[in-house]
């Protein structure tokens, strides 16, 4: 390849980089907590702990929505809770609003899923950084030119490829050393990055491309194509002939007999959908998972009434479309494989911030001036940048889950307390890199994000000291293990701070990361 | 550059439509549907990065550009010469 056409490229992955980079590191390290969803949910709502709708059976739930809701027999939803300790709530649409309740809820109908539920604030914040909508579409944007950054950065580094890829040079050069480990890990979970820019961007970006498509190339036939395409129940008509409805439980225990007869493991429901309830032509459609299988949503369709199977796309015998549509999922979320499949998504999320905080710190290394005390504006700018976007989302997010644990210990809403904390100090780490000199404020902030994670599990322990006594159960095994990740996690912070302290104490001093006093001439 | 950069990216997005959108109209193409357009990020990404392979900005307008003529007259013949 020419010179000039390797420095496009290395111009183009740079920038890209430097767009993308700071939104890609809080959605890889949101990302890795979100894939461990349910266990969090846990966390937050352990079954010693559970709300007091979560007794209400299903059934109870549903009953007591037709009664109290008519209108919504022609079309609803209820979406199954993670975890024990949760509340079953049901969605359906009244006056053209979305209105979304668990049993107790159904009088006054919140206008949104749950608004208080840590798992989803933290997913939130990996798909939006937290603003619907807006943020929505901005990480979809970002997710372009991730993938425009792998490609280029794939351009650049192919004529070493081969000889450099599992080198990893530990030496003098420190900036040879943050190279390698950048160029190992962009490319050794290439395969995983590939997934998520293109994921990502179908995910954030559907609503708009779909539109455009439509437009420019299909002939104004894309959407219902498309509906066609994921179509996984029949449109049906009422009969306007009333019929009794099968319970909830055996409208499961029929789709279950189906998944088996399909060759799924198993079928777990986390989300029913019903059409014309109580009418002859009643149809329950049930969502469910299947371990082992890459399309793991499956989704079973059923006379309510008598359990008939109308429509089943669930283990063998897929089309094409219904698989690809799964997997797609499921290839993002990495809930294909149970929890060996779970901490390799993990892993390889916080490596994939790792990526983009090393991207970072080589951009500055690059500009650095060896030969001067005083580095150069932009790249003064670049460090507490990284610094307080990238420590301060870490710390925000365990703030997340303190202010979480505060609001259940005094009994109120967690909603704001979770969104004042997270913004709170994302904005105040921010600001703190901004005025304090940068190498301090690096050292400082770790040790604060350490310091308060280390606070939360501990004081989560502690507070569950009762549940460790009594006989254990999957759910104690999730929340323990989320109280265990945050203290190794908090290790971690430590143990960076303490690396990031070294360096500023005895590294080069001609560099933007020293903390040394001037002592003489250079 | 800026003028590759835009080639690729306002030129590149009808391109990858018309290109899924003929990818779809061949046989079987209906049971497809769902992973073309999975396949509409990576053609859009392929397009900006091949815009930098050209010379100046002005090639890269003019190739994308007849490209563009092709594939969409492609896509008019196979809706009404296809009898669909």
């Amino acid at each position: 390849m020419k010179a000039s056409t390797l420095r496009t490229f290395q111009i183009v992955h740079t920038w890209t980089g430097l767009m993308a980079g700071f939104a890609l590191f809080i959605a890889f390290y949101a990302g890795a907590l979100t894939v461990f969803h349910d266990d969090i949910a846990a966390w937050q709502t352990p079954p010693w702990r559970s709300t007091p709708d979560a007794a209400v059976p299903v059934g109870g739930l549903i009953d007591k929505l037709v009664t109290q809701h008519p209108e919504a027999r022609a079309d609803f939803g209820i979406v199954l809770p993670p975890t024990q300790g949760q509340a079953p709530y049901a969605f359906w649409v009244s006056d053209g609003q979305s209105r979304f309740a668990t049993a107790g809820e159904l009088a006054q109908p919140r206008l949104e899923g749950n608004p208080n539920d840590l798992a989803d604030f933290v997913y939130a914040l990996h798909d939006s950084l937290g603003f619907p909508v807006v943020g929505l579409y901005f990480m979809g944007i970002v997710s372009v030119l991730y993938g425009l950054a792998l490609v280029s950065g794939v351009i650049l580094h192919l004529p070493q490829l081969v000889k450099d890829l599992f080198a990893l040079r530990v030496g003098k050069n420190i900036k040879r050393l943050w190279q390698d480990a950048h160029n190992a890990i962009g490319v050794l979970s290439l395969p995983f990055h590939i997934i998520f820019a293109i994921t990502g961007a179908v995910f954030c970006l559907f609503t708009v491309t779909m539109l455009a498509l439509n437009v420019t190339a299909f002939n104004g036939k894309l959407f219902d194509a498309f509906a066609e395409a994921t179509r996984t129940e029949p449109v049906v008509q009422a009969s306007g002939v009333a019929a009794t409805m099968l319970s909830y439980d055996e409208l499961v225990a029929h789709a279950r007999a189906v998944a088996k007869t399909r060759g799924a493991a198993n079928f777990e429901p986390d989300y029913v959908h019903f059409t014309h309830y109580g009418d002859r032509n009643a149809v329950a459609m049930v969502r469910g998972l299947s371990e082992r299988a890459l399309d793991t949503y499956g989704y079973i369709a059923l006379n309510a009434g008598t359990g008939e199977p109308l429509m089943a796309s669930v283990g063998g015998n897929r089309d094409g479309n219904s698989i690809v549509y799964s997997a797609m999922y499921t290839l993002h979320f990495g809930n294909f494989g149970g929890r060996p499949v779970q901490w390799l998504y993990f892993l390889l999320g916080l490596a994939g911030a790792f990526l983009f905080y090393s991207g970072n710190l080589l951009w500055i290394e690059s500009r650095r001036k060896r030969r001067h005390r005083d580095q150069p504006f932009k790249t003064r700018v670049m460090a507490r940048a990284t610094v307080g976007v990238c420590i301060g989302s870490c710390l925000a997010i365990s703030g997340t889950f303190a202010a979480t644990m505060i609001a259940s210990s005094l009994d109120i809403e967690a909603q704001w307390p979770q969104r004042a904390a997270c913004y709170g100090l994302f904005l105040a780490a921010c600001a703190y890199a901004c005025v304090r000199p940068v190498a301090r404020a690096t050292v400082e902030l770790l040790i604060a994000t350490g310091m308060l994670t280390l606070a939360v599990s501990l004081a989560d322990l502690l507070r569950n000291a009762g549940a460790w006594m009594q006989p254990w159960t999957p759910q104690t095994v999730a929340v323990l293990g989320v109280d265990l990740v945050g203290i190794v996690l908090a290790i971690a912070f430590f143990a960076f701070a303490r690396a990031s302290s070294r360096r500023a104490r005895e590294g080069d001093t001609h560099s933007v990361w020293t903390s040394q006093a001037r002592t003489g001439l250079p | 550059m800026i003028a590759r950069c835009l080639a690729g990216v306002l030129l590149g997005f009808p391109l990858s439509a018309a290109l899924i959108a003929l990818l779809y109209a061949l046989p079987g193409g209906q049971s497809a549907l769902i992973a073309l357009l999975l396949l509409f990020f990576p053609l859009w990404i392929a397009c900006m990065t091949a815009a930098y392979f050209f010379r100046s900005g002005t090639r890269a307008w003019l190739s994308f550009g007849t490209a563009n003529l092709a594939a969409f007259a492609a896509l008019w013949l196979t809706r009404h010469l296809g009898g669909a």
